[in-house]
């Protein structure tokens, strides 16, 4: 089965070892991963997504196609929000930090509670991803031995929601490789 | 005793069939890594990085086409899918020489799409093949 999922952290370096260990399952063929992106979302509640140094269009369509998969991992309240482009959040390559997004809408958030429970608080990161599963359980024992909590929604359920546009699909804007920043690596 | 011996050699070229489309993959990932660190040369990538690059994306459409024949539904699919994104990559970086400015920039990122779309449909591939090896085995 085809899902978007979302493994949330209070610590961003268990994130980074999630990160890793998903691409490790990869390897040993018990899932596959089609793309990865680490987010995070600071103290004062900004949103960034880690990218490696690229060109600057590069960057910014890389923080608004994550901001809008973020969106809709939230459900259709959140994708809503990420399709009408409010949700672009900062890809950064050093510490920089991007825009705020819509998504801290108190209302979006709540929505977004009640529909998937998917919400990113502030201090926490989140490994985003898109991956080919025959079963949960890897991905689930491997976030949960590390403290985390998984979330998924169907790719097959966000290409239903009203907002998804064939031409903007979300899991492009992911690393389609293990991509760790000089800061978090081992 | 004839049988065993096809079943084995089937099971190899199976084994290898499977290395080969991940090989792919992991040659397309690294095209991927190595566009987007073109794009960053801060003056601009070299036309012969570019032109290094050109050829990679050759020559990996030609190992995808290379194998199509040993595959079927929709694994050859999504392998289909990969090489007109390769030689779309091809085309794109062949423009990027000729471009400058924000003519520059759109085929940057009209390279980068392709490559990340053809490094998705060698994924594609490759996680259908697990999922069939898969069944296979259940």
């Amino acid at each position: 089965m085809r899902n978007y999922i979302a493994a949330v952290f209070d610590d961003s370096r268990k994130a980074y070892e999630a990160l890793h260990q998903l691409w490790d399952l990869d390897g040993g063929g018990d899932i596959t991963v089609h793309g990865t992106g680490v987010v995070h979302r600071d103290e004062l509640g900004l949103l960034q997504v880690d990218t490696k140094e690229t060109h600057p269009a590069l960057g910014t369509a890389i923080g608004v196609g994550v901001g809008a998969l973020l969106g809709a991992l939230a459900g259709p309240a959140g994708a809503a929000v990420g399709a009408a482009g409010g949700a672009g959040i900062g890809a950064a390559t050093g510490g920089a930090l991007g825009m705020v997004a819509d998504l801290d809408r108190a209302d979006t958030r709540q929505e977004a509670a009640d529909e998937t429970g998917f919400v990113l608080g502030v201090g926490q990161s989140a490994v985003i991803a898109d991956v080919s599963e025959d079963w949960t359980t890897p991905i689930d024992i491997c976030v949960r031995k590390l403290g985390g909590k998984v979330y998924r929604r169907p790719r097959s359920d966000i290409r239903d929601d009203a907002w998804y546009s064939p031409a903007y699909p979300y899991g492009y804007y992911l690393y389609p490789y293990e991509y760790v920043p000089p800061a978090y690596a081992f | 005793m004839a049988q065993l011996a096809t079943a084995s050699a089937k099971s190899g070229a199976e084994a290898k069939v499977k290395d080969a489309i991940d090989n792919m993959r992991s040659a397309a990932q690294d095209l991927h890594k190595q566009i987007i660190d073109a794009a960053a040369k801060k003056s601009g990538a070299t036309k012969a990085d570019i032109a290094a690059l050109t050829e990679k994306a050759k020559s990996l459409a030609k190992s995808v086409r290379a194998s199509i024949d040993t595959q079927q539904g929709n694994v050859a699919e999504h392998l289909n899918d990969a090489i007109k994104h390769l030689e779309a990559t091809q085309a794109n970086l062949s423009d990027s020489l000729k471009a400058t400015g924000a003519g520059f920039d759109t085929s940057v990122k009209k390279v980068l799409a392709e490559a990340r779309a053809s490094v998705q449909r060698l994924s594609e591939a490759v996680a259908e093949r697990r999922a069939a090896n898969s069944a296979k085995k259940s």
